[in-house]
């Protein structure tokens, strides 16, 4: 098997842009991708395609793939669309990685995309609900923040976790955002007005809700003995893995954890020849503040129902032990669904080059970084260990 | 759309309105909704039909506000205000997802104890689609 | 006939509004002795309604719904115009796929001739078990006196021919052709009124005395040989008017008068008071029912309690308990939860 390193990744500013569709998103992301190559590349070296999109409000649902290439100016190469709800893109990144370490291909690029700021809210409301158990999740009222917010319920009764550790990830997170220009919110918020915000699905209010947001990212993989030929500072694929759970969260026996999560995190971890203590900094999948928390303890950064007071120490801010979403993570760096995954390694891929945008955000000492991304309520989850070097 | 059609509807009407679960021959356990494949053993086993009681208890619960129910509910929650919507942990082992139903939503706990009520869940292409609600049990 | 009730069960839905309520709205509550009413919430129908009453009256049955052969229902609200309510109800109760169907409306008589029916197919042995609800939840437009009294219920009874708790004695009808009494016309929503009291007082005694004392001379009775004596209940008042003409006290009437908590429940309304009685009656005490249709005649039954009847009682909840579960709302939820405020 082929060793594999990114040589080069981009994103669009995630927020709400109703002048920019799907195919204009994704060429910003690309553009900046192929710029991001230290010692430049020509488009036309890209072998394959792989995007991440649930096609939300349903613009191009057959050859959706096809069309970006064509858009990107890529067509004669390989495309394919891949779905795994919100874990889309870091599926396509897996995709793509797998395919340049079977040696398929030498370069190849994964990206994702999302508009969801085009449709009516009663519409969108149909496209937020489609990840969970259609028929017996949706169909019982359910709503994607219900299912979480029923994790929180059981976290909460079961570990003693607080709405004030909730609403600590959101401060966190916005702060870390407001320091982001690509973030969709781009202001701090305080721990007062995330507890007292609207109520969605209680106990989740507003403020525990990562929002709808328009976006596209990319990332170009190649095999480590070529990266050298565009870059000094390839980041190195360290280790991956990645899991499925039980769709339906009921059907599952703990609602604190994501089996998933776990399972492809001991995947990526044991790959990368690594233990959690060794991760320098993590963007994880916070579509809601209860799933940060949750994530902390599936990634092995802190026991099991410890996650509350992680957060409660500051150990996953900037500065602390074990930053965490350094990015503004989806809260408020925005979340446009498929478009998430590859938005982690992006982020991922300018810490570890000491390129963060907005240097008040460059994690100090950051080597090795992990990223974590969920697939709606866990029914799927990807887990990547990037390097500034390589895998020991 | 994600929405489920009327002949996938009527398939599940037994487990909707009835809990017609199933018993796997080979180990015993119970899989509801139905399965071909059971999540006991892993196996494509037989299975013999068994009709839950609907007696259980709250296992997890949210309650659903602030105009974001799925579609199918907007006009419930415009007329009825936030609905409770709670993960049962039913007296014979399985979970299920239904809406909570006569009780106002703060009166939800966990551990609570629940009985299965046969209500309007919504209507979707112009057929109503009955099946289960829980409400507290109360004295 | 040789088949009787096995089994009894009623159902009241949790929410009630007060009479204040209206009077704060309207400045008049036109039903006279009543003082609150049920009121069905968003999830509710006449079909959900009918599958909790007949799980009580299949409990005090002591028999499984497989058993069935036949199912009747009646209602002058059911959710369809055309698709039986009767095969919902026998599905959600797990029945049995090769079972009599019938669904009976057109008038709040309804609910006693389901019964009768119920009650001629076990006799007649088309089968031996068979389960008959009658649930209603009528309408009519808000501003409209005729829509304060309307409430909401459900009775539901399992006929047999072993086990009796309550044995017919003698049925006598009546048959009547009063035009604009109280009606809707199809694809209509709301019920009307004739809005003419003594057309329709006129109506009513004329239906219910050639039906009552029709049935009290075949049987050679006397007003006074009755425990109990439940007629239709539009009001609190109406029931102890024909009672007193045709003989009957105060106190016959009155425990089944649910009417003053439930308001008028339409086909069920005789049916739900048939419950409160059972829940109380002796062995050996004699029931007079006596329904009314809509402008169109009456059904007039008499019962005779069995000593069967106290051990079943308690296999299920008492009209009280259900009287006894409530929370009410004011007017403005009372709009939203019967859709009369612009929902479709």
């Amino acid at each position: 098997m082929e060793e594999v390193a990114i040589i080069g990744a981009g994103q669009s500013r995630f927020g709400t842009f109703v002048e920019k569709g799907a195919k204009e998103l994704f060429v910003e992301a690309f553009e900046e991708a192929l710029g991001a190559v230290d010692k430049g590349i020509e488009s036309r070296e890209i072998q394959e395609i792989y995007v991440g999109n649930l096609g939300v409000g349903g613009g191009q649902l057959g050859n959706f793939a096809s069309m970006i290439a064509d858009y990107a100016g890529l067509a004669g190469i390989p495309a394919v669309r891949l779905e795994n709800a919100c874990a889309s893109s870091g599926f396509a990144f897996r995709a793509a990685v797998l395919a340049v370490q079977s040696g398929t291909c030498d370069i190849a690029v994964a990206g994702g995309i999302e508009k969801m700021n085009d449709l009516p809210r009663e519409r969108l409301r149909y496209w937020l609900g489609i990840s969970g158990d259609t028929e017996w999740e949706r169909l019982a009222g359910m709503t994607f923040a219900g299912v979480y917010a029923l994790m929180a319920m059981r976290h909460m009764h079961q570990y003693g976790t607080k709405r004030e550790h909730l609403a600590m990830v959101a401060v966190k997170n916005h702060k870390n955002g407001a320091d982001n220009p690509k973030a969709h919110f781009q202001r701090t918020i305080t721990l007062e007005q995330a507890l007292n915000s609207a109520m969605v699905a209680h106990p989740l209010t507003l403020f525990d809700c990562c929002p709808v947001t328009d976006g596209a990212s990319a990332a170009i993989v190649c095999r480590t003995d070529l990266a050298k030929k565009y870059t000094d500072t390839p980041i190195y694929v360290l280790g991956h893995g990645a899991s499925t759970d039980r769709l339906g969260l009921f059907e599952r026996k703990d609602f604190t954890a994501l089996t998933a999560t776990t399972m492809a995190a001991e995947q990526a971890y044991k790959m990368a020849k690594i233990q959690p203590k060794d991760v320098n900094l993590a963007e994880v999948h916070d579509c809601f503040t209860i799933a940060e928390i949750m994530a902390y303890e599936d990634l092995g950064f802190c026991k099991k129902g410890e996650g509350g007071k992680l957060v409660e120490a500051g150990e996953t801010q900037i500065g602390g032990r074990i930053p965490v979403n350094p990015s503004g993570g989806l809260k408020s760096k925005g979340h446009p669904i498929w478009a998430t995954g590859t938005g982690q390694v992006y982020e991922i891929f300018k810490q570890l080059r000491r390129q963060a945008v907005k240097s008040s955000r460059q994690v100090s000492g950051a080597d090795i970084g992990l990223t974590h991304n969920v697939g709606g309520s866990g029914g799927t989850a990807v887990v990547h260990i990037l390097g500034i070097g390589e895998r020991k | 759309m994600a929405y489920v059609s009327i002949p996938a509807y009527w398939k599940t009407i037994p487990q909707r309105y009835s809990l017609i679960a199933s018993r796997c021959k080979s180990c015993g356990t119970i899989n509801f909704p139905p399965r071909d494949i059971c999540t006991g053993c892993g196996k494509k086993t037989e299975h013999e039909p068994i009709r839950l009681k609907g007696q259980g208890k709250i296992y997890s619960y949210t309650i659903i506000c602030a105009g974001g129910a799925p579609p199918e509910f907007s006009e419930q929650e415009r007329l009825g205000g936030s609905f409770g919507v709670a993960v049962i942990e039913l007296e014979e082992g399985p979970k299920m997802v239904a809406q909570m139903t006569d009780c106002k939503p703060s009166e939800l706990s966990i551990d609570m104890k629940v009985e299965a009520v046969f209500r309007r869940v919504y209507e979707d292409d112009d057929v109503i689609r009955y099946g289960l609600k829980f409400r507290p049990i109360r004295a | 006939m040789n088949s009787g009730i096995i089994g009894y069960g009623a159902y009241v839905p949790r929410f009630r509004i007060k009479r204040e309520e209206y009077l704060k709205a309207w400045g008049s509550f036109s039903p006279r002795g009543v003082e609150e009413k049920s009121v069905t919430g968003l999830d509710e129908d006449a079909v959900t309604m009918t599958v909790e009453s007949s799980v009580n009256a299949l409990k005090r049955a002591g028999i499984s719904s497989n058993q069935l052969s036949g199912m009747f229902f009646a209602s002058t609200s059911a959710p369809y115009a055309e698709k039986l309510s009767s095969s919902t109800i026998v599905a959600s109760l797990d029945g049995p796929s090769e079972i009599f169907l019938a669904d009976l409306g057109s008038s709040t008589k309804a609910g006693t001739a389901a019964l009768l029916s119920c009650l001629d197919f076990v006799s007649s042995g088309r089968g031996d078990e068979a389960l008959v609800g009658a649930s209603d939840v009528p309408q009519a437009a808000p501003s409209d006196p005729l829509e304060h009294g309307l409430g909401a219920g459900s009775a539901s009874f399992v006929t047999g021919r072993n086990d009796i708790i309550a044995s017919v004695e003698g049925v006598h009808c009546s048959s009547l052709e009063i035009i604009g009494e109280r009606y809707r016309r199809q694809g209509e929503r709301h019920l009307k009124d004739s809005g003419i009291g003594a057309y329709t007082e006129q109506a009513f005694n004329h239906a219910l005395t050639i039906s009552v004392t029709g049935l009290l001379k075949s049987l050679e009775l006397k007003a006074d040989e009755f425990a109990y004596a439940i007629f239709q209940q539009f009001d609190g008042r109406t029931a102890y008017d024909i009672g007193r003409k045709l003989g009957f006290k105060e106190n016959q009437i009155s425990p089944s008068m649910t009417v003053t908590k439930i308001g008028d429940s339409g086909s069920a309304s005789p049916l739900i008071g048939l419950c409160a009685v059972l829940d109380i009656a002796r062995p050996g005490d004699r029931i007079l029912i006596a329904s009314y249709g809509s402008g169109s005649g009456s059904d007039a039954i008499s019962l005779v309690v069995t000593d069967q009847l106290v051990e079943t009682r308690n296999r299920a909840p008492l009209v009280e308990n259900y009287l006894a579960q409530k929370e009410y709302i004011d007017y403005l939820t009372y709009l939203k939860f019967r859709r009369m405020l612009g929902a479709r």
